[in-house]
């Protein structure tokens, strides 16, 4: 379907929003809360736009309005850049020490105090909660004290240390550096606060990945525990062995049948 | 009318008060502003009429503020809007929650007499901002909308209080929050707060919530008539939620994990209550009423609890399973449980003599009413009450021997539910007759669209005459066609029979569904006569107290067939009525929002549309062998989907309490 975009004509799939197909123009809309992986949330209300209806412009954003024939659209205006901005300036007089914010409200016009300091302090963009919810699916992520139930107290990140894996997206996502996963000594990693185990390599012995992780993978994949738990530099061994397994299997099978055994994957028949 | 009317602290009092009562005397309701303080020749419809009952000088809602003092404190008032509605601003999006926050700091710095004109300005930029790009119905059009209207309305007593002449005080304040769906619902689930707590993956907690309104959140998921999404605000922009199956969802959770049992009372109670009944009505006094930590006794006629919902709805739309889990829960809180006790006779006095200290009447309405047929008080083989049938197929369905032609009378969810039934029995031909049309139809539009898709055919503007028998076995069915008329008092069309246009139609079974009523001959002559009007228990609606000391009656047996939503609101309000006469409490309960349109909100521009998500209804030929369920549930990742869709249309109502009226109502919730 064929949408307008600042006075440019543009062919879009159905489905689609009006940020991605900005992108395609080149227009580059502010964003603190959007992932092109994750499903649009809306929060950081930074990627105002506006549509026309009838003769009325009314604003919208962006990354959670989907297209529809013959949209018409504009990202550029007084009253989107005054909106804008003024969420900006709530967003620094929120956030004032966490620098992608600063950035941010100075790129939108907002007189942002010259600073190095980084507070890197959480903005609730829920892009953690969206990754781990949707990409990850492990559910360790979530909001929580939001809605009339918790006056008082202010909404923030909960974390359930028992769903998690300590794979990590959360903070490699994490726009402001809030969420960190960090070495504890060299055999265990930490994030949110919770301390996890790493799984030595069954091949060589090196410690190379959480074992909540590999549990996780071997659980989704139906993939023995076992086989998991050998590490990327033996595993690509590994994988090169099977194939001059394959090659030369039946002589190898007549021949060094115990070795055979012990190499076979159980999928590989 | 004048744009601005400054109140001046001086000669407000010596002018301003009118002699008589002007209610409104101010208002920017729907933002029309409106004063009545000097003319007499006054708009009408300022505000909703019903915010009369409401004893309050001044009141700040989501649609605007209502004075009726002249000598409100507007200021004060917005500073304790302002806190209530931080308190329900969720966070998620960047303007609402920090913007209220921006503008407490603001009255903050009033309150230290720091306070500039410039102030005032940020604060009407803030709010505009807000209400233009809150994510939600919330900061759209509540949050900050009559606090604008304070500072465009009142702006000389904001002005005065920046120059130091008049100061922030706490008049005592109340307030409310509910929200259209709330609202809408029988029993007022609060149906925003546990579609957050689903969105936000705390489905455990989600049910918790529900549970206070809703012991059978299982059932009613199920088999709600949800008026709820009716009015649901989504519905203008594209689709209403399916808040039904996102209760469904937070119910499935537990009836597959058994992980959220029912709390346990915390102390015991020396009083003893006895229920008649264990349907829904029953069912929901009884769980309130032990959690309180009375002794709870239930006899019940059925060999099973759950009352209708037990034989009344179909597998295919409620398995019992689920029905027995949720009862089950509330039976292992302690509450005793005697079924196939069928009362003959009821005597009040014999059970206090037992120890009980209250009755609670909740037997329902479990007998088909005669629909004036000519042969129908004949005991005619093949003629059958719904009701009946209903139960009957609950109680031994395969003992039901499959015929060819039948045909069920009425258009409810009764006939619905018949209809269907016989063809998963194997019936060949089933014809529901009804004398308006499709649209007078008082059954689901979605019900009578899978009946019709699974093969039930509908005849409409034909109504019974006579039942033809030979031998006392059913033969035909004499019919007339009928046309519509005026509107009678239930608002639909009148149905009148068409003069000489009878007919008969060859019949092996037919099913009247036209209504339910009331088995009363379990009560003493006596009792029949104290308690009963018109062949129903009569209650004080309030209360649900009858005119026997002690004696408390709700459910279908007082309002004759209703929802099971219906069912449920009137045992929570029995329990808590019954708890204030054992202990003597009075009962404060009234709800602010009654009568008040909360549907009503400010334009608020464009809204992102996303359309609601699906279930996959079983394909029908996989339908008629057997009973299975028909509609599935959310899966955990569709109705956190569904649940984002909500548009949060909070309704915040905060209001200074006027201390010269003695009583103060209660907020449904503080």
């Amino acid at each position: 379907m064929r949408i307008h975009i600042d006075g440019r004509t543009v062919d879009a799939r159905e489905g689609a929003n009006i940020l991605t197909e900005a992108d395609k123009l080149h227009i580059r809309i502010p964003t603190l809360c959007y992932h092109e992986s994750l499903s649009p949330f809306g929060a950081c209300r930074l990627c105002l736009v506006e549509i026309k209806r009838g003769r009325k412009w009314e604003s919208t954003t962006a990354c959670n309005t989907e297209i529809a024939p013959d949209m018409t659209v504009r990202t550029d205006s007084p009253e989107i850049r005054r909106s804008r901005k003024a969420a900006a300036e709530l967003l620094y007089y929120k956030y004032p020490g966490t620098r992608k914010v600063r950035d941010m409200a100075e790129k939108l016009g907002v007189k942002v105090e010259k600073t190095n300091q980084d507070s890197r302090e959480c903005i609730l963009c829920g892009l953690c909660v969206r990754t781990c919810q949707e990409i990850v699916e492990v559910n360790a992520l979530r909001f929580e004290d939001r809605g009339p139930d918790h006056p008082g107290e202010p909404p923030r990140i909960g974390y359930l240390g028992d769903s998690c894996i300590c794979c990590g997206a959360c903070a490699f996502v994490c726009p402001t550096g809030y969420i960190r996963m960090e070495s504890v000594g060299t055999d265990r990693r930490m994030i949110w606060e919770r301390v996890f185990e790493m799984a030595a390599c069954r091949v060589c012995g090196k410690k190379f990945a959480p074992l909540a992780q590999l549990q996780y993978l071997s659980r989704r994949s139906d993939m023995p525990l076992s086989q998991a738990m050998t590490c990327i530099t033996c595993r690509e061994a590994e994988v090169q062995t099977v194939v001059v397994d394959a090659q030369d299997w039946i002589a190898m099978h007549k021949h060094n049948h115990h070795h055979q055994n012990h190499q076979k994957h159980p999928k590989q028949k | 009318m004048k744009k601005q009317h400054p109140i001046e602290k001086g000669n407000q009092q010596k002018k301003s008060l009118p002699s008589r009562d002007v209610f409104p005397l101010m208002s920017t309701w729907g933002g029309k502003f409106t004063d009545r303080r000097k003319t007499t020749a006054l708009p009408k419809n300022s505000c909703p009429e019903k915010l009369k009952d409401l004893p309050f000088n001044g009141l700040m809602a989501w649609h605007g503020i209502v004075v009726r003092k002249a000598d409100t404190d507007i200021p004060s008032l917005t500073y304790a809007y302002l806190r209530e509605a931080r308190k329900i601003s969720c966070g998620e999006c960047s303007v609402c929650m920090i913007g209220i926050d921006r503008i407490l700091e603001i009255f903050r710095k009033f309150i230290e007499g720091d306070g500039t004109r410039r102030d005032l300005k940020t604060i009407e930029e803030i709010a505009h901002e807000v209400a233009v790009n809150g994510k939600c119905n919330f900061g759209r059009s509540a949050a900050l909308v009559p606090v604008a209207d304070a500072i465009r309305y009142f702006k000389n007593d904001f002005l005065a209080l920046i120059r130091g002449d008049r100061a922030l005080v706490n008049h005592g304040y109340e307030s409310a929050v509910t929200a259209p769906c709330s609202e809408a619902c029988p029993a007022g689930l609060p149906i925003t707060a546990y579609i957050e707590k689903i969105k936000n993956f705390q489905f455990s907690e989600s049910l918790a919530l529900i549970r206070s309104k809703c012991i059978l959140p299982g059932v009613v998921g199920r088999a709600c008539t949800h008026p709820c999404e009716a009015v649901c605000v989504r519905g203008k922009v594209d689709e209403p939620l399916a808040i039904r199956l996102l209760k469904r969802a937070a119910a499935d959770q537990d009836l597959q994990t058994g992980c959220s049992p029912l709390p346990l009372p915390r102390l015991s109670k020396k009083e003893k209550v006895c229920i008649i009944g264990a349907g829904p009505a029953g069912l929901a006094a009884a769980y309130h009423l032990r959690l309180l930590g009375y002794g709870v006794t239930i006899f019940d006629g059925l060999p099973v609890m759950g009352g209708m919902a037990a034989v009344g709805i179909p597998d295919y739309r409620l398995p019992k399973e689920v029905l027995l889990h949720e009862t089950n829960l509330i039976k292992r809180m302690g509450v005793e449980v005697f079924l196939n006790r069928n009362i003959d006779l009821l005597k009040w006095e014999d059970l206090k003599k037992k120890g009980f200290k209250a009755l609670f009447l909740a037997v329902g309405a479990h007998r088909g009413a005669d629909i004036g047929l000519a042969g129908e008080s004949e005991l005619v083989e093949g003629f059958e009450q719904g009701i009946e049938f209903l139960r009957s197929v609950q109680d031994r369905h395969s003992d039901i021997k499959p015929r060819k032609k039948v045909f069920i009378l009425g258009g409810g969810n009764v006939a619905v539910d018949c209809a269907r039934s016989c063809l998963r029995l194997g019936f060949e031909h089933v014809e529901i007759l009804y004398r308006r049309s499709r649209k007078e139809m008082p059954a689901l539009p979605e019900e009578i669209a899978e009946a019709e898709k699974e093969g039930v055919k509908i005849r409409y503007l034909t109504s019974p005459v006579k039942v033809h028998s030979k031998w006392g076995r059913i033969e035909g069915l004499e019919c007339v066609k009928m046309k519509l008329g005026e509107p009678d008092d239930s608002g639909r069309r009148k149905p009148i029979p068409v003069t000489g246009s009878n007919f008969v139609l060859k019949a092996d079974m037919v099913i009247a569904a036209t209504g339910q009523e009331i088995n009363t001959s379990f009560l003493t002559e006596k009792d029949r006569k104290a308690l009963t009007r018109a062949n129903k228990i009569w209650v004080d609606p309030l209360t649900c107290r009858t005119d026997r000391e002690g004696v408390f009656a709700g459910g279908d047996c007082v309002t004759g067939p209703a929802t099971l939503i219906e069912a449920l609101d009137m045992g929570n309000r029995a329990a808590r009525s019954i708890d204030a006469h054992l202990q003597g409490k009075p009962i404060a309960a009234q709800n602010v929002y009654a009568g008040i349109d909360t549907t009503l909100q400010r334009d608020n521009g464009f809204l992102p549309t996303k359309r609601a998500v699906r279930v996959n209804l079983l394909p029908e030929s996989d339908r008629l062998a057997d009973f299975r369920e028909v509609e599935p549930g959310f899966s955990q990742s569709e109705a956190m989907e569904e649940a984002r869709r909500c548009l949060r249309c909070y309704r915040l109502m905060v209001w200074e309490v006027d201390k010269t009226k003695q009583e103060q109502p209660e907020g449904r919730s503080k």
